[in-house]
Formats: C-alpha cells, sequence, structure tokens
C-alpha cells in the first residue's frame, strides 16, 4: 500500500456516515478493515480533531457524528 | 459542567436537548473508545451508543452525582466495543479493557476565537480541497463519499486527496493563528 492510497482508507473512515443492517444495526466502515493497527490509531485521532473543528463549524456546535444520530433519531418511529 | 440538565426534556422526547447534550457528551464519549480504537471501528459503537442513550433516556436515575447519562454513555460504549471484540475475534479482551471505566468530563462549547479562525482558513483553501470539506459537513454523515464525490464530478479516491488537502491545510492554517490542534479535542 502506498502512503497516499493509506492517507486515503484514513480519509474514508473519518466521515460520519456509516451504513446501516437491515434491522437498523450500525456497520463498521470497510475502509477500516483495510488498515493495520497504525492507520486505524490515526484515523481515531483524526476523527476526533475533526469533529471539535466541525463543531465549531456548526451554529449548534454539533460535529457531523451528532448530525447523523439525530437524523437518524428523527427519521426513526417514535420510542 | 452537568449535562444531566438536558435529561428530562430528552426523556420527554425533544430532540434539540438532545442535541445540547451531544454537543458535550459526543467527545468523552469518544475519547473513552481509544483503548479499543485498533480493534474495532469506534465510529460506529460511538453512534450507537448515542442513539441508545436516546432510546433509554425516560429510564435513566439520577444518582446524585452529575452527567448520569454521560457515565452511562461510557458503560454502554464499552461494553458494546467488548461485544465487537469478541465477536470479531481478532484479539484477546484484556481485564484491563473490562475495568477501565474513565469518568468523563463534558466537551466545553467551541472557542469563538477558534471559530473566527476557522471561518478565516476556510476561506483560505483552493477550490477543490474547500469543496470536499464543505461537502462532508452541509451532508452531516448522511451520505457516502461515493454519492458526495460524484456530485462533485471528482472519482472517490480524488475526492477523499482532496478532503485530506484540506484537513492538512485547515491544520497548518490554525497552527499559524495560535490554535493548538493537538489539543481541539
Amino acid at each position: 500500500m502506498t502512503p497516499q492510497e493509506r492517507d486515503e482508507l484514513i480519509a474514508a473512515v473519518t466521515t460520519a456516515h456509516r451504513e446501516r443492517g437491515p434491522h437498523g444495526e450500525i456497520h463498521g466502515h470497510r475502509a477500516f478493515h483495510d488498515l493495520d493497527d497504525q492507520g486505524r490509531a490515526a484515523a481515531f485521532e483524526q476523527t476526533l480533531r475533526l469533529r471539535a473543528i466541525e463543531a465549531a463549524a456548526d451554529p449548534g456546535s454539533l460535529s457531523t457524528t451528532a448530525r447523523a444520530v439525530l437524523a437518524r433519531l428523527r427519521g426513526a418511529s417514535p420510542r | 459542567m452537568d449535562l444531566d440538565v438536558h435529561l428530562a426534556a430528552i426523556a420527554a422526547g425533544d430532540a434539540g436537548a438532545f442535541g445540547r447534550w451531544l454537543a458535550g457528551a459526543e467527545r468523552p464519549v469518544r475519547e473513552s473508545l481509544r483503548p479499543f480504537a485498533v480493534h474495532v471501528d469506534c465510529e460506529a459503537v460511538l453512534q450507537e451508543t448515542l442513539l441508545r442513550i436516546w432510546q433509554v433516556a425516560p429510564r435513566i436515575e439520577n444518582d446524585g452525582k452529575p452527567n448520569s447519562a454521560l457515565r452511562l454513555a461510557v458503560r454502554i460504549a464499552r461494553n458494546l466495543a467488548i461485544s465487537e471484540l469478541r465477536r470479531v475475534r481478532t484479539v484477546g479482551v484484556s481485564q484491563e479493557m473490562i475495568d477501565s471505566v474513565p469518568e468523563p468530563s463534558p466537551a466545553e462549547p467551541p472557542d469563538p476565537i477558534l471559530r473566527r479562525a476557522l471561518e478565516q482558513c476556510r476561506r483560505a483553501l483552493p477550490l477543490k480541497p474547500a469543496q470536499a470539506l464543505a461537502a462532508r459537513l452541509e451532508s452531516g454523515g448522511a451520505e457516502r463519499d461515493e454519492t458526495l464525490a460524484e456530485r462533485l464530478g471528482m472519482r472517490v479516491n480524488t475526492f477523499l486527496q482532496n478532503f485530506t488537502r484540506a484537513r492538512k491545510m485547515l491544520a497548518n492554517c490554525l497552527r499559524d493563528k495560535g490554535v493548538a490542534v493537538e489539543e481541539l479535542a
């Protein structure tokens, strides 16, 4: 794997988008499984910083993770 | 800061209150998953945890200490991560992983100085990286990168390269403005 390919996989993992299964369960990102331990750790740390930046860019201080979760519960049936 | 001030409204079904809770709770719950970061996709575990907190909020009992919902979220996240570890069986679950339940502290709201610096740095980005970053932000995790890339007329690997450029350029710009990027999280 080239450094550029590794960077692309790490960038892919940092998205807040996650696929859901037929019963609503949230799946891990495909790219996560293609990374070695160092790449996974780097993705975790980059995501942590990205979410702080996203929250700072959002009027409600919400990261893309928070917005994804809110969108999912608003689209779900009432509890 | 006690995020339990939002708990009654969350229990009553107020998604806005849950958003305010999320703004303070996401970071400490995510950080609590660091010991699992090389074994499980912590973003998926985190989102599942946060959805479960919404579901169980009416049944959360205040134990007299602050941040009862946040402490519960940390426990749920850890248990989900351990379950996932056992499911994929890539590594044994150490006693340290089972025992380590950190005492979480809510995240502070973003600093207004950081907000201004970020706006300036985003305006300074070249077009393509700025487009990739904006697409991720505007999507809010609702769409796959493949969809965002297609909308921008980019191949997905080009999109990811532009996003990576944007992230690195933003970090350098923020550092130049005195923001300690490493301490943001």
